[in-house]
């Protein structure tokens, strides 16, 4: 059995026939994936029916952690769910960070797999080796917070760790999310909508056991100067105050940042929208995931709600992008969309586009039961919001997804969903930076840029750009030479932080982690030894399984592209008027250094 | 951060369990702070019946091992829920020696280690809310007790 650094057990959970079992986790499957996300896509490639139906009993709901979670590593809170989406038919997965991974792993398992589906509402009641099914007909329709709450008081036991569904995913909205510790959502590729499917309102788990490590001290030693490093970087003042809210005005400034859906990369009202603002009227203290030293979180409190976040995609989502220049008024959809488990960038997205195709006449309102919405029209855009949640009237189209929903209109419309292989892009214009463009198409759960974060193309490090890229361009985010080279590099870190697991904003966003770095941290944690050379060559594997998961999934390989939007509407104001992006190119350069046809 | 460094420093292990400060979060509140002896006033748990507690020279808590049968008076006598058996150990904060490492680990300079001059903290209030509650309620109730004054301000301030 794996003794250090793992849980060393996998718990399997079929509820259909309410029956579990726990297995050994086998180092010999684990040690070319480490963990974590990896570690899920390898279980869904060996064992999913890619043909599934992925709100059937077949879909397997993957909870998953690596090695690293829950220990003296700094920021190591993330676990990862995976499954097939039942938003976009192809790969599914979602992090988040908190205390659930922490508390998985005392729990002793690397892995919960769920399948079947219960004919009842329930919850899982995992205390180290026992699972309970606890019917849960009191929990149906309760909020993040009033389900934490009643577990807790029902166990008499406040050190649970609760992952739950709200509404959202109770009603299969297909973008909707699991949330734990209160507020932390696995927001995307609607891992909550697979959960609802299975009748499963929420996990809750209390472990009892301990991490033990091959080397304590040599650990201690190396995540001592890590921390350090942390508390050094240039950006630790600014990330500890704002958290990613900082990038409000940090797009701003080069000009992408979503303005009326992405029609825009500036916004006049930013000011009032911003992360400092956020910081200095409404934050009353900063909020931590497990054994982190950034704690960039916040929480806040308005003259009508109190709540953690936003982060800067919920920020934008429903401020700039929705055209809305109030400020409270997102703070209030925040607290919203993490109590009813709804994903804010998809959300967001399928209200705006709507509002856009509106704006244009592209969708009349009698295609649409004679709802009509403009710019920031707060009323509706709450009103819309709570009828996706309940899937009520145009609210349960909608909770499709734009792009399921526009293919009911014509091809303009359809055009006009900010998507990639059916997943709403996140908040930044491709437009003014170039990598992360690249990201968004060939990402393998869609627009998305967390699978490789190609942040170094904001640093401005030309030198180290020159080094490591082959060519200072790597480092100017509007240049599209060695940007495939640069998310290559940058693919392989993302996916060692998930796989750890480690959080993004700080291994990988602070450059903190690097493979030397992490196959030493590995080698201490869990007594297996690994190199950095042999590091990048397995996590280079995980991603091609990633690609082929895929195409077992029925994806077609002309995916890989970007909306028309981005590639020949140039942006016509602030700091990337002018570019568009050269998508055909960097994906040719990509898929040339990955050997893909 | 304290929990971990609690953890570590003592058994080169990390476990919530194996730690004697305890971080409480009640999320639909936003208070989360740390459980550990306050060293308070009345010592309600010095009534040990097989005399395996004593003070130390920082005002630290020693329970012999030895000595001790596990009978957990001093953990359901504690009224904040500061004492917790985990493997046939009461673990209770003895203070590192006088360098406590969970004060060292936080950054938010939210822990602090003052030695005392003037009279300890009482408990007694808190004693009479911890009637039938188990420790992980006591703790909680410890923690949104001590939060409330910190959500009054926070609404002044904001509200």
């Amino acid at each position: 059995m794996l003794k250090y650094g793992y849980g060393g057990r996998i718990l399997r959970v079929n509820l259909s026939a309410k029956s579990y079992k726990v297995e050994e986790l086998q180092k010999s499957w684990i040690r070319d994936v480490i963990g974590g996300r990896a570690a899920n896509s390898k279980r869904l490639y060996e064992e999913i029916d890619p043909k599934c139906d992925p709100l059937g009993p077949d879909n397997m709901l993957i909870f998953g952690i690596g090695p690293l979670t829950g220990t003296v590593l700094p920021a190591s809170a993330y676990y990862t769910i995976s499954a097939k989406s039942p938003l976009t038919h192809i790969l599914g997965d979602s992090a988040a960070g908190g205390q659930f991974g922490a508390e998985m792993k005392i729990s002793g398992f690397d892995q919960i797999i769920i399948t079947g589906k219960s004919e009842n509402l329930i919850y899982l009641d995992i205390t180290n080796d026992n699972v309970q099914f606890v019917d849960a007909p009191h929990l149906k329709h309760k909020t993040i917070f009033d389900t934490t709450k009643f577990i807790r008081e029902e166990k008499r036991d406040f050190a649970v760790q609760v992952a739950c569904i709200g509404r959202a995913g109770e009603n299969k909205v297909l973008y909707s999310s699991v949330v734990s510790s209160g507020n932390r959502k696995n927001g995307r590729t609607g891992m909550g909508a697979v959960m609802g499917s299975k009748n499963l309102k929420a996990i809750a788990i209390k472990g009892k056991g301990s991490v033990e490590y091959a080397d304590p001290l040599g650990l201690l030693e190396l995540v001592t100067k890590m921390k350090t490093k942390i508390y050094q970087h240039e950006e630790y003042d600014k990330r500890h105050q704002m958290g990613t809210t900082m990038l409000m005005n940090d797009l701003n400034s080069i000009g992408i940042l979503p303005t009326n859906h992405f029609q825009q990369g500036v916004c006049d009202y930013i000011d009032e929208v911003s992360g400092e603002k956020l910081a200095e009227v409404y934050k009353v203290k900063n909020k931590s995931c497990f054994n982190c030293n950034v704690h960039c979180s916040r929480y806040y409190v308005t003259d009508k709600i109190e709540a953690e976040g936003p982060e800067y995609e919920t920020l934008c989502s429903f401020s700039s992008k929705i055209g809305n220049d109030d400020l409270e008024f997102a703070l209030e959809m925040n607290h919203y969309l993490n109590q009813n488990g709804l994903d804010s960038i998809s959300a967001g997205e399928a209200i705006s586009w709507l509002i856009e195709c509106q704006e244009k006449g592209i969708i009349k309102p009698e295609e649409v039961g004679g709802y009509q919405i403009k710019w920031g029209e707060k009323d509706k855009i709450r009103e819309l919001a709570e009828m996706i949640v309940t899937r009520d009237g145009i609210g349960d189209k909608l909770a499709n997804g734009a792009t399921n929903f526009s293919k009911s209109f014509s091809k303009e419309a359809q055009d006009l969903v900010m998507q990639v292989k059916g997943l709403d892009i996140i908040c930044g214009d491709p437009r003014g930076i170039k990598a992360y463009g690249l990201t968004y198409a060939i990402a393998s759960r869609g627009g998305d840029h967390l699978r490789a974060e190609p942040y170094f193309e904001l640093t401005r490090k030309y030198k180290l750009a020159r080094q490591r890229f082959g060519t200072e361009k790597a480092a100017d985010r509007l240049a599209e030479d060695g940007k495939a080279a640069l998310v290559t590099w940058s693919e392989k870190i993302a996916l060692l932080t998930d796989s750890l697991t480690m959080c993004k904003n700080i291994g990988l966003c602070m450059d903190i982690l690097d493979f030397e770095e992490a196959a030493k941290l590995l080698t201490m944690a869990t007594g297996i030894n690994y190199t950095a050379s042999y590091l990048e060559k397995i996590l280079g594997k995980a991603i091609e399984t990633d690609y082929k998961l895929n195409l077992k999934f029925g994806l077609s390989t002309d995916q890989d592209t970007l909306p028309d939007r981005f590639t020949k509407e140039p942006l016509t104001r602030g700091e990337s008027k002018g570019s568009v992006v050269n998508i055909e190119k960097m994906v040719k350069e990509y898929r040339d250094l990955h050997n893909r046809e | 951060m304290c929990e971990t460094s609690c953890s570590f420093f003592r058994s080169g292990q990390t476990s919530r369990l194996r730690s004697r400060i305890k971080v409480v979060n009640i999320y639909e509140t936003g208070i989360d702070g740390p459980v550990v002896c306050q060293q308070c006033k009345e010592r309600f748990c010095m009534d040990c019946p097989v005399n395996a507690m004593s003070i130390g020279e920082n005002g630290q808590i020693i329970i012999s091992h030895t000595i001790c049968i596990h009978c957990n008076k001093c953990m359901n006598s504690c009224p904040i829920g500061a004492i917790e058996l985990y493997e046939d150990v009461y673990y209770v904060c003895d203070l590192c020696g006088g360098s406590p490492k969970c004060v060292e680990n936080c950054s938010e300079e939210a822990i602090t280690y003052i030695a005392l001059e003037s009279e300890s903290v009482s408990l007694a209030d808190f004693k009479k809310e911890s009637k039938r509650k188990n420790v992980s309620e006591k703790q909680a109730n410890f923690i949104m007790q001590s939060g409330k004054s910190l959500r009054k301000k926070w609404r002044k301030e904001n509200a």
